[in-house]
């Protein structure tokens, strides 16, 4: 080292411990900041290829990419779930809806409720990225809380819509067909294949890799996010499938009602079938809910009973 | 939100400072003592990694405000402690140029994105800050334009722009010349020498070319292993030649030539200089053209001759375009005709837009021309698809991060030969980590690593591939001079491996120092075919084409030498004569 | 197979479908009204099928919304997809309805609820063509929606250039490196099957790359005093000082609600209904 900047022996001893030493886990706002804007583009980004990538039409079936799911729920399982769930779905509203020229008003705001609310969910329930069946479930249940919400909306709609729609024959069936067999190809296609699967390869990988490069610590499963929220994810989680299914019951109590009317045959049993799957998606979610609050809590237990 | 009072002290004073990322195993920063006083001019140097950019970023209260870490000591700006200010605050008096300054745009007009910060702070006169900063950097032109639509010159004057606004006491720029063609950098250059001047604003620039610090600086600060070494007036900083190569920082050309004459005293720092200070000490090229000087006229055996060796690739009457808003085509390449052929390195310049990414892309069959034919080893690349045409041309991207796909540098040199099951894989793969230096670090994600091993590291992935053809988008582009030389070091090496090397550049360094052939691309034609030494002897073409030649070139042409000198000991040694007989 | 150059999903295309949104608002009668007017116009029409179950009213306001649609020259291609839409959804209720064991009552309530979802979508098309994205951001910005949403727009609008760059980049990087499937299989199952994998592979670059890019600039808003706006109004009160409220958006949004009036008083006088 040259004169010029020789080390000062004078003036005061240099401080003894350093004056600033943030915990890592703490988020600031610019931290938060970053998780939304990350978020924010990269589910805008997959929205721009979901837009291009072709559908399969048969008849009102409709077997398309609704979204790559993936792709937000690898963020709210390396991040922190809030921000990063905030962030998505406004880039699906900014980057194709305001962006491409499709902005529909009212309908924007449902949609963002919906995936925000089911991926906050999803996220909270995460609590190792690592581990490949948390993501996957994950992905299942933000697709899955996203279209019981969306069911919930377009049902609503229709009783509000439709004057007596409860004695309206045929009415209930028509909508319940809809709303069944999209639940079921959104489920399969978005939260399975364009979902758990990508996520669960994904999450791992990226953990520990991506959080240095926006400056943050990992994930720690030894330091999970505060209990409230958790259980709070878990309530919400309750809360929209028992709407879900009250919706549901609804109108098979109106089916029940309009039994005798039906001629038995076989359009009956085909409608009904697709009631089933819409009902049988609904009770996977369900048990799947319960196997991993079951997980969760046996894990809790365990490292409670641990030594310090 | 009110302005700055004045200050009459440094601009930066920084004490005892030592700073460490959360989760790194070293300091960053270690023991940083510093005064930059305030109207000055200064160049930050050093090699990769050396902690200039986290130096810079304490100036502006980034470290440690928003990147929590291990801290320790003080920085003032005009007087203020920064661990006492917020970042907003701090933006009055500093003022931030990143390296990657399209990431910094983020209006979509160029009007907004100047007038962004006034704004958000709520100034009243945020109007008149924004005109001034436009006509001061000379865009006010840009002004209703959107930022997306801006060649990359452009963009870094908004994002400076969008700085000035805030009538900063001092700007950092972090590496201007990374991502810019010289032409568009020099004028860069030029605004923050007016800025600088005029409005008195200290400018520090951190830079790898010591060639723009001798035109443009005042003082220059040397950081090796996060902490200064000297911070020394300009002249007496370039004169350490020694000390500034073993930092990775060669001297200017025309002082190494200095030091070649004459080994002790002072040295010139610009070509203007350079003719003046030769011939005080009446060094004059020698007339006849010196033996490592190639003859003028007839092209030397490397130049492209019919008939040569075999024709590796080649464009035939090559139109190619992109589409514009009302449904038009822009044409990019009008009518390119070009042969590439075995053992050439060839270099394609051009100024930013000039084709050259496009040309490359045709070559990988990514993009088929719109008419015309190209040819890759005597294949039509309409005929096949672009993964057939990869067992003969390989495709290295400007960026290495675009390149690494898989999770370890490892995997992904082996991505290629292992999905074509190549049966010597793991051979291939150990012998290419072997050459690329990289054995060590095969198992890091190729983003974990610095600058030139990255580099490297997509070499090896081309290299993998085994082409005949190996395609480079601006290999040097943001490397210290010393990891460049590295890097065209190998590239000499691949020779016996590849037949045909392509080159897109800004880097006459490279051009000059490695390519036996040039083609300039420019209005959508090759403008010029020729060896470097032909090709930097037509001064109005390198002002077409956007090129700033290499210094020792540029003295050469001053001094009158035809053709001019490509080296700098090729330069000493058409002195050296005339040298000696002086002192004779 | 002779390849041929194509225009899709590539930078170019991403700028044209930009510059075309922004560009859009071919100077229609809403264009012309204050940012927040439109929204307050958009609510007010997006509000008004749903007070109500008689058909002649829900049909006089699909005709008010078309002739929306008409005054703010709504490009052909959206109206275009819109009407197929439409004409599909009727067709597919019907079918449903008549699978089901309806009749002529279920047709027309079906009918009612698409006349009332028309309503609204054609109302959103008038409105949201003649906003670009930048005065609906300082529309929302002006009736305190979260800072983040102007943002947002901005940001995009910035960003989806460059990312769909890096995006084509990084898959054309598989396509050359990756090997291609030996055969396409039944229906080419194996090409999407390898097209599927690669769009998932590429996320991975891709999250880290975007990670790196959203540091420089989430600390570049953080210098130029973005999270200082969200806080202090100085800044919100300069950016939005250019919305005014003139005669013309008053008077349009009379007209409006005099028209949707007179639609309900006129449906009261000649009443249609969907149970027969």
């Amino acid at each position: 080292m040259s004169s010029s900047t020789a080390p000062r022996t004078t003036g005061s001893p240099p401080p003894a411990a350093p004056r600033r030493s943030l915990d890592p886990t703490d988020l600031g706002s610019a931290q938060k900041l970053m998780v939304f804007v990350l978020s924010m583009t990269l589910f805008g980004l997959a929205n721009i290829l979901t837009e291009v990538l072709p559908e399969v039409k048969l008849g009102p079936v409709e077997l398309s990419v609704s979204y790559l799911a993936f792709v937000p729920v690898v963020m709210v399982c390396l991040f922190h779930p809030l921000y990063a769930a905030l962030g998505a779905p406004l880039g699906e509203i900014v980057f194709v809806d305001l962006l491409m020229g499709d902005f529909s008003g009212f309908a924007e705001l449902e949609g963002y409720i919906q995936l925000a609310l089911g991926l906050y969910i999803a996220g909270s329930l995460v609590r190792d990225p690592l581990r490949r069946g948390r993501v996957a479930l994950a992905a299942v249940v933000a697709v899955g809380v996203d279209k019981m919400l969306g069911g919930i909306v377009d049902i609503g709609k229709v009783y509000v819509g439709v004057a007596d729609a409860e004695y309206v024959e045929g009415l209930a069936e028509s909508v319940l067909l809809l709303e069944g067999v999209a639940f079921s190809t959104d489920l399969l296609i978005s939260g399975l294949l364009f979902g758990a699967l990508p996520a669960a390869y994904l999450a791992p990988r990226l953990h520990g890799r991506i959080e240095p490069l926006l400056g943050l610590a990992p994930r720690d499963p030894a330091r999970p996010l505060r209990l409230r929220a958790r259980i709070s994810a878990r309530f919400l989680l309750l809360g929209v499938f028992l709407t879900f299914v009250a919706m549901i019951a609804a109108f098979v109590e109106e089916l029940d009602a309009n039994f005798g009317v039906w001629e038995p045959g076989f359009i009956d049993q085909y409608g009904e079938r697709f009631l089933w799957i819409g009902v049988s998606a609904a009770l996977i979610v369900l048990v799947a809910v319960v196997l991993a609050a079951r997980a969760s809590a046996r894990s809790r237990a365990a490292r409670a009973g641990a030594p310090r | 939100m009110t302005a700055p009072a004045p200050h009459t002290g440094p601009a930066v004073e920084v004490q005892d400072l030592v700073f460490r990322y959360p989760g790194a195993a070293d300091d960053s920063l270690r023991g940083v003592d510093l005064t930059i006083e305030q109207g000055d001019f200064t160049a930050v140097v050093g090699g990769n990694g050396s902690g200039k950019t986290t130096l810079c970023k304490t100036f502006n209260g980034l470290v440690p405000h928003f990147w929590s870490g291990t801290y320790s000591g003080t920085v003032r700006v005009f007087g203020q402690d920064t661990t006492e200010t917020d970042v907003a605050a701090l933006s009055h008096r500093v003022g931030y140029v990143y390296q990657d300054f399209g990431n910094q745009l983020v209006r979509p007009t160029v009007h907004d994105e100047v007038s962004f910060g006034p704004v958000n702070f709520g100034l009243p006169d945020w109007r008149a800050r924004t005109e001034e900063a436009l006509d001061t950097l000379g865009i006010a032109s840009l002004s209703d334009r959107y930022t997306w639509q801006l060649s990359g010159g452009q963009q870094h004057l908004v994002a400076l722009a969008g700085v000035l606004a805030m009538r900063p006491g001092l700007v950092v720029v972090d590496e201007p010349v990374a991502e810019l063609d010289p032409q568009r950098a020099e004028e860069v250059y030029r605004r923050l020498a007016d800025v600088n001047r005029r409005l008195g604003t200290t400018v520090v620039v951190i830079e790898h070319h010591a060639e723009f610090v001798a035109r443009y600086c005042r003082s220059v600060l040397l950081m090796a292993d996060g902490a200064p070494v000297w911070h020394l007036p300009v002249a007496e900083a370039l004169a350490r030649t020694g000390e500034l190569a073993a930092h990775g920082i060669p001297a200017p050309q025309v002082v190494r030539l200095a030091r070649a004459v004459e080994p002790e005293g002072e040295v010139p720092l610009t070509v203007g200089q350079a003719v003046g200070w030769l011939s005080a000490r009446a060094a004059r090229p020698v007339p006849d053209a010196g033996p490592a000087s190639p003859p003028e006229a007839p092209a030397p055996a490397n130049a492209p001759h019919p008939p040569g060796p075999p024709v590796v690739a080649a464009l035939r009457g090559v139109r190619h375009g992109y589409r514009t808003v009302h449904g038009g085509l822009t044409p990019v390449l009008r009518d390119v005709d070009l042969e590439l052929r075995e053992g050439e390195r060839i270099a394609l310049v051009g100024g930013n837009g000039a084709g050259k990414s496009t040309l490359l892309r045709l070559l990988t069959g990514l993009k088929v021309p719109r008419s015309g034919t190209a040819e890759v080893t005597g294949t039509d690349t309409r005929s096949v698809r672009p993964a057939e045409l990869a067992d003969r041309v390989a495709y290295l991207y400007q960026r290495p991060e675009q390149m690494f796909l898989a999770d370890s540098v490892r995997a992904d040199i082996e991505m290629y030969p292992r999905g074509r099951r190549r049966p010597d894989t793991d051979a291939l793969v150990a012998d290419v980590l072997d050459r690329i230096r990289l054995s060590a670090l095969a198992d890091r994600d190729g983003r974990t690593l610095s600058g030139g091993q990255q580099r490297r590291a997509t070499l090896g992935i081309g290299l993998a591939m085994t082409p005949a053809l190996l395609l480079l988008d601006e290999p040097t582009s943001s490397l210290d001079t010393a990891t460049r030389d590295d890097v065209i070091a190998m590239l000499d090496a691949l020779a016996d491996r590849i037949r045909c090397v392509v080159v897109a550049t800004h880097d006459m360094h490279l051009v000059a120092e490695w390519a036996t052939r040039v083609v300039a691309l420019g209005e959508g034609r090759v403008l010029k075919d020729a060896p470097p030494a032909e090709f930097f002897a037509d001064r109005e073409l390198l002002d077409r084409v956007r090129v700033v030649p290499p210094q020792i070139t540029a003295l050469g042409t001053a001094l009158g030498m035809v053709p001019p000198p490509l080296t700098v000991d090729e330069c000493a040694g058409r002195l050296s004569t005339a040298v000696q007989e002086a002192g004779a | 197979m002779k390849r041929t150059e194509r225009d899709t999903l590539s930078v170019e295309w991403v700028k044209l479908e930009l510059l075309r949104t922004a560009y859009a608002t071919r100077g229609g009668l809403l264009a012309r009204l204050d940012p927040r007017v439109v929204l307050f116009w958009y609510v007010l029409m997006a509000a008004s099928p749903w007070f109500t179950h008689n058909l002649t009213v829900l049909a006089l306001l699909f005709a008010l919304a078309a002739a929306a649609v008409v005054t703010c020259r709504v490009g052909p291609l959206v109206v275009g997809l819109f009407v197929f839409g439409l004409i599909t959804e009727t067709g597919y209720l019907v079918t449903a309805a008549w699978f089901f064991d309806g009749d002529l009552t279920t047709v027309l309530s079906l009918g009612e609820l698409t006349l009332k979802l028309g309503t609204v979508s054609m109302a959103s098309m008038a409105a949201f063509v003649s906003l670009d994205p930048e005065k609906l951001s300082d529309a929302l910005l002006s009736l305190r929606a979260p800072a983040l949403v102007g943002f947002g727009v901005s940001y995009g609008y910035r960003m989806l250039p460059i990312l769909v760059d890096e995006f084509q980049t990084v898959i054309d990087g598989y396509r050359l490196r990756s090997a291609p499937p030996a055969s396409r299989g039944l229906f080419g199952w194996r090409v999407l099957l390898r097209g599927a994998k690669i769009t998932v592979y590429a996320f991975y670059p891709m999250m880290l790359n975007t990670a790196k890019r959203t540091r420089t600039t989430v600390e570049a808003l953080e210098t130029r005093g973005f999270t200082y706006a969200m806080v202090h109004s100085d800044g919100r009160r300069i950016r939005l000082a250019h919305l005014r409220v003139r005669p013309l958006d008053l008077a349009v949004l009379a007209v409006t609600a005099a028209l949707i009036a007179a639609a309900y008083a006129l449906g009261a006088q000649y009443p249609t209904s969907a149970r027969l």
